[in-house]
């Protein structure tokens, strides 16, 4: 008894010396302290463990980085790479999050993307949880930034810093391999063609512009108005790009069916057989694998100067 | 066939099994024992034991807790506007949603998002204020159209609400069309999905539909001496006028909190008062309120449904109360003769 | 109770349909509106009960002007009996009887002992004690006359306005209607002014005579001063003769 009352006594003044002595020290090092999307000011005591993802780009970033263990739970649409489809699924999508099981399984961190509403990100905070809201970037620069961003918050900073210089050499080898080439191939990248007469195609400010534009060669689309542009069939005889790209290849679009369009066929692109299924994921899902639709979409546009 | 206490009774019992139901039901089960527990420790006012029961209470008491009374109050508030909007227009197809209310308060969200104005999260309760607030100009600015001088009749009323309705309709999809980056947030909205967690909702709706209902209950008899039409209800000394405006005012109020906070759900305001007009007759002072508790048994149930059906996704409240009205409908079809219209 | 009607002009807007009507009724009096359809003896009764948006007239209760009183008080003094039969079937007889205490009762409609007594009385008035726990739905249209009739005897009113009340009734019920309306005009002093289609119901329960044409006055006064062949004839376009019947009392107005 007496033993045990010693010992228990001289533990508890030590760890009250040690909290005496150096108050915020040890947390002060470990501190994660960051601004998200919404203006929130957001404050880790270290990097999170246990993390739900609440649209895929953030879950293949996650992953991308080394974090892929510490994610607990993701959407329903999260579904790269292979091994985040084991995770337990929250919903999400158009339909309602799963609220409950969010918060059953008690995450230090949610981390909602560009598609998420501030009005989900409030109720989750209202319920008690810390919610990073991760605006969507508007250029590669903005996808490096919310990599290492997410570095940080997961604890995994240097594995994000190497990934995106790695990135970064990537896009800057296009960059030279592009330098003083003057034609630019002319693009049609189709988002959705359900009405063939009036398709829609990404318009200026997108990922899909500068990207293509990066890769060396004109987004049609980007002489439109809005970012999510309609173009008349008229309009794309008139335009008549080099190549057509076709971003709804996951829904079911073969260069076949584009050919069977009625009027399509008097495109050159058509003609020349020069419509190519795109993965979209390459260009629309924030992420390292923007570089890899870079990369793709170069090789496209200039063959010869890509292997 | 005139009953009041006894329905009223065992509408109170009806709603008291569907509260506890909806707690009770969830993604996520929680066991009865811990349920329990939670209950105690709300009352004692201690601090949960373990981090389990400290989630208990969150989903208990942060999530469905606030989302059950949501329901209860968005019934209660649709199914008495509808109850009154059916004296006040002497037709018993008369729903919350005749003069604007709905349009309006699309509208406004939509306004409100596209302007991207709640781009923080702590302002996120803008978007249902606002479309609270357009809902109340949109009815405002149809009874300025339909009012004849000092008068309002039915008629003008109802032509002034559709044409309204529809020119905020088209808007509303005018700026949907425009509104690429907001697009997500605006249709999720529309779709009704997007019913805010936690109780901020519930205190934002609950003054309004409070006073609204309140504020119809006082106006019942005088909806009863309406029925005999407008120049009878005046030679036995109802200021008709007066009498139609607040009617009108009330039952906006209680449909915009409705709608601001829960999006448009269909037929709650329709069903519930004709259900109930078979029990208790057509004397407002019985319909209203019994409306009121039926439309707040219904919705909660409604919502039960909504959650448990394809678990662990979720259904909008929408599709189920929609689902209820076709066969409804049918059911009066086949009843040719209205005895009580 | 003293009634001054002075209307010059009346209608629902500026182009009136209604002019120069002036008269005054005693208590007790009881005074036919005869006159072809469209002569604008509803529009009469719209105008002094106040229900029409254009009046330029006058209107006084035993020196209450009507333009000035509120709703509620004017409810008090004027009672209408109109002429549609239609009661909204969901509500019961006894309930709509109780509606012609409105004016009196609070804002729920809560009837006190003495609102209860009013609506027994006026029941038995007009023989519908026995559908007093009816729906008015289930109610012949001649039925239904006498529960208005009975609402407007509720409502205990100083003045008492009928439109072509006896339209559904079988002739029994007229003249038990008819019969009823002057023993309370004599009795409870009441001053009721009765817009009629049959010549001879006018006649035998009129005291005084308001013969309408156009819109406008053609003739008022007693029976002699009224009811005269050549007046009837022309406001009716048919020549018509009128009888003293040879018991003394009765007039018959027989067309020719």
């Amino acid at each position: 008894m007496k033993k045990i009352s010693l010992l228990t006594t001289i533990s508890i003044i030590i760890s009250a010396a040690f909290s005496a002595c150096s108050p915020g020290a040890a947390a002060v090092s470990a501190e994660i302290s960051v601004t998200d999307g919404l203006d929130k000011q957001i404050i880790l005591d270290q990097p999170a463990e246990k993390i739900v993802t609440l649209s895929p780009p953030i879950t293949e970033m996650l992953y991308a980085i080394g974090a892929g263990d510490q994610v607990i739970a993701r959407d329903s649409f999260s579904d790269y790479p292979e091994t985040a489809l084991s995770l337990p699924d929250i919903g999400g999508g158009f339909a309602e999050y799963d609220l409950e099981t969010i918060v059953s399984l008690t995450p230090d961190l949610v981390i909602a993307g560009g598609i998420n509403t501030s009005e989900l990100v409030g109720s989750l905070e209202d319920l008690g949880l810390t919610v990073y809201y991760l605006a969507n970037p508007s250029d590669l620069e903005g996808t490096f930034a919310s990599i290492e961003v997410l570095g940080m918050l997961s604890g995994h900073e240097d594995k994000a810093k190497e990934l995106v210089k790695g990135l970064r050499s990537r896009v800057d080898a296009v960059f030279t391999a592009l330098e003083g080439v003057e034609e630019k191939p002319t693009v049609y990248y189709e988002l959705d063609a359900t009405d063939a007469s009036k398709p829609y195609t990404p318009g200026p400010n997108t990922f899909y512009t500068s990207l293509i534009e990066l890769a060396g060669g004109e987004n049609i689309g980007g002489k439109l108005e809005f970012e999510w542009a309609q173009i008349s069939l008229e309009q794309l005889l008139v335009e008549d790009p080099d190549l057509i790209l076709l971003g709804d290849a996951m829904w079911g679009i073969t260069p076949e069916s584009v050919a069977e369009r009625a009027g399509w066929n008097s495109l050159t692109a058509v003609a020349n057989g020069v419509v190519l299924p795109f993965d979209d994921n390459l260009i629309a899902r924030i992420g390292p694998r923007q570089v890899d639709g870079l990369e793709a979409l170069a090789k496209i546009f200039h063959p010869g100067l890509f292997k | 066939m005139r009953k009041f206490t006894r329905p009223l009774l065992l509408c109170f019992a009806v709603l008291v099994i569907a509260v506890f139901l909806s707690i009770g039901v969830g993604s996520v089960a929680i066991p009865p024992k811990e349920a329990l527990e939670v209950l105690l420790n709300t009352m004692e006012d201690t601090a949960p034991a373990s981090d389990s029961t400290r989630t208990y209470q969150t989903i208990l008491l942060t999530l469905r807790l606030p989302r059950t009374i949501l329901m209860m109050m968005t019934g209660a508030a649709l199914a008495g506007s509808g109850c009154a909007y059916q004296g006040l227009f002497r037709n018993p197809l008369a729903d919350p949603y005749l003069i604007g209310a709905a349009s309006g308060a699309g509208l406004g969200a939509i306004i409100s998002l596209t302007l991207g104005w709640p781009a923080s999260a702590f302002s996120y309760l803008t978007v249902p204020l606002t479309a609270f607030l357009c809902a109340l100009l949109t009815v405002f600015l149809v009874f300025q159209l339909a009012k004849v001088r000092k008068s309002l009749p039915v008629t003008n009323l109802i032509l002034a609400g559709v044409a309204v309705s529809s020119f905020a309709t088209a808007l509303t999809s005018f700026l949907l069309i425009n509104a690429s980056g907001e697009l997500r947030r605006a249709l999720v909205w529309l779709l009704g999905g997007s019913t805010m967690a936690g109780w901020k909702p519930v205190l934002g709706q609950l003054p309004f539909a409070l006073i609204g209902l309140l504020g119809l209950l006082t106006f019942a008899y005088q909806l009863n001496v309406l029925q005999f039409g407008d120049e009878q209800a005046r030679q036995l000394g109802i200021n008709v006028n007066r009498a139609r405006t607040k009617i009108v005012i009330f039952a906006t109020l209680s449909t915009a909190a409705a709608v601001a906070f829960t999006g448009v759900i269909g037929f709650v305001g329709l069903i519930i008062p004709h259900i109930f007009r078979r029990i208790t007759g057509g004397d407002m002072r019985r319909l209203l309120p019994i409306s009121m508790v039926g439309g707040a048994v219904f919705l909660v149930l409604a919502d039960v449904i909504a959650r448990i059906l394809v678990a662990p996704q979720e259904l909008p409240v929408g599709i189920i109360t929609s689902l209820c009205g076709a066969p409804f409908f049918l059911f009066i079809l086949r009843r040719s003769k209205e005895k009580d219209w | 109770m003293q009634l001054r009607v002075s209307i010059d002009r009346a209608g629902y807007d500026q182009s009136a349909t209604i002019s120069d009507i002036h008269f005054n009724l005693q208590e007790g009096q009881l005074l036919a509106v005869i006159g072809p359809n469209g002569s604008g003896k509803t529009t009469l009764i719209r105008a002094i009960s106040q229900v029409l948006p254009y009046i330029q007239g006058q209107l006084f209760i035993n020196g209450t002007d009507l333009f000035q009183t509120s709703e509620n008080s004017r409810a008090r003094l004027i009672a209408v009996v109109p002429q549609s039969t239609y009661v909204p079937p969901s509500f019961l007889v006894r309930e709509v009887v109780l509606m012609g205490r409105t004016p009196y009762m609070n804002w729920n409609g809560k009837a006190s002992g003495e609102d209860e007594i009013f609506v027994r009385e006026a029941m038995e008035q007009t023989d519908v004690e026995k559908f007093k726990d009816q729906l008015c739905g289930e109610l012949s249209a001649g039925e239904r006359q006498r529960v208005i009739l009975a609402r407007a005897l509720a409502q205990n009113t100083p003045v008492l306005l009928m439109d072509e009340p006896t339209s559904h009734l079988d002739l029994r019920y007229q003249i038990e209607f008819l019969e009823l309306t002057k023993t309370l005009s004599l009795n409870d002093g009441k001053t009721v002014l009765v817009a009629m289609h049959d010549l001879n119901l006018a006649a035998r329960f009129g005291d005084v005579f308001l013969a309408m044409k156009n819109g406008t006055t053609d003739a008022f006064g007693s029976a002699q001063d009224v009811l005269l062949p050549e007046k009837l004839s022309e406001i009716y376009g048919l020549a018509v003769r009128v009888i003293k019947l040879p018991d003394g009392g009765s007039t018959a107005v027989i067309p020719q």
